[in-house]
């Protein structure tokens, strides 16, 4: 029997939404009410997320962000601040039982079992991606994705971000750099530090070419079957009710 | 307040606010893009710190005694990086 995982696809939605569906479906795993869940997701308007453990004011522009219409969210997991561009960026979610073969009480290693579908997901693409400790995906050295893992109530949460392509001008207008002399210089050096599929194939990719890749990444990696559901009722009340009372609250977003 | 940053080899930032009395710590914000877990347990780890002498020696200790009670990773930081940012904080640079 091939193991059937669900597969949502969520489309566009704000960051708070994102972020409080995201946990939503952890709390509906851990209940036991939906099976474990792969989901893509994009983000309307543009947005800047931050890591759990990060500072709003030290690690985005919220003047540039109000200017530019781009909001900003305090994600549950750690690691660092990402631009999510409407129509530059992949963002995926993972919510696995604890308990599953897939997950280790290592978080090292479950970040690279976890990161190799995606690794396998883009390199049927033609992207020769490598799994990059602690938990980054590089091609030839250049950052493409990256990711972040939290657990709790028995579920394993890993969601991570996959560069189609990259605006980096816009993405240090919203993510603050250390002074406006080296803006130049990191604008430039992340040309040499990041990439995305589309500047490394030099091709158009839709979003639907990459996702069908990476499922298939994901399907052959995990040894699953992946079949496209719905979000549940429960989930997206609890996802309405999260949205409203933490991830669009000033507490949580600055929190630290 | 006392502001100093740290770049981990491997990458990842740890950014550290602090007031001190005395030689001690009397207030204490840890920020940054590492991972620990539980997440919320980082407050309770500041707190851990205050009033804390600025010695790298016991700040180590005390991060390393409040991990082991609390059954805490770290992944992409270690309490000796913590504690050297502290440090840094606490001599009043950057």
């Amino acid at each position: 029997m091939v193991e059937r995982w669900r597969l949502l696809d969520t489309g566009l939605n704000d960051a708070f939404y994102n972020m409080a569906l995201d946990e939503a479906i952890v709390i509906a795993r851990s209940k036991g009410i939906v099976p474990n869940t792969l989901r893509f997701f994009r983000w309307d308007p543009s947005s800047v997320s931050i890591g759990y453990f990060q500072s709003m004011e030290e690690e985005v522009d919220i003047e540039a962000c109000n200017r530019l219409g781009i909001d900003y969210v305090r994600r549950r997991t750690g690691g660092g601040a990402v631009y999510h561009d409407r129509d530059g960026e992949l963002t995926y979610s993972l919510i696995i039982n604890e308990d599953h073969r897939l997950i280790s009480r290592d978080f090292q290693k479950t970040y690279e079992t976890l990161c190799l579908g995606l690794v396998k997901g883009l390199r049927l693409l033609g992207v020769p991606a490598e799994f990059k400790p602690i938990n980054d995906i590089v091609v030839n050295g250049k950052k493409i994705s990256g990711n972040a893992q939290t657990r709790g109530m028995n579920i394993v949460h890993q969601h991570g971000t996959i560069l189609r392509n990259v605006d980096p001008a816009l993405m240090f207008t919203v993510l603050r750099v250390p002074s406006e002399k080296i803006r130049d210089k990191m604008i430039k050096s992340v040309g040499e530090r990041v990439t995305s599929i589309e500047k490394y194939l030099g091709r158009d990719v839709s979003f639907e070419e990459l996702k069908s890749a990476l499922i298939m990444g994901f399907e052959e990696s995990f040894d699953i079957e992946l079949s496209s559901g719905e979000i549940t009722d429960f989930e997206k009340q609890a996802a309405l009710k999260l949205k409203r009372e933490k991830y669009s609250t000033k507490e949580w977003n600055f929190r630290r | 307040m006392f502001r100093s940053e740290y770049k981990v080899e491997g990458g990842k930032m740890i950014k550290v606010q602090l007031n001190k009395d005395d030689g001690r710590i009397c207030a204490i914000k840890i920020t940054g893009d590492f991972f620990m877990h539980p997440e919320e347990l980082i407050e309770d780890l500041e707190r851990s710190l205050i009033g804390c002498p600025l010695n790298e020696t016991i700040i180590i200790e005390t991060i390393r005694n409040f991990i082991e009670e609390r059954g805490i990773t770290l992944l992409g930081v270690t309490p000796e990086d913590f504690a050297r940012c502290i440090i840094k904080a606490g001599e009043g640079i950057g």
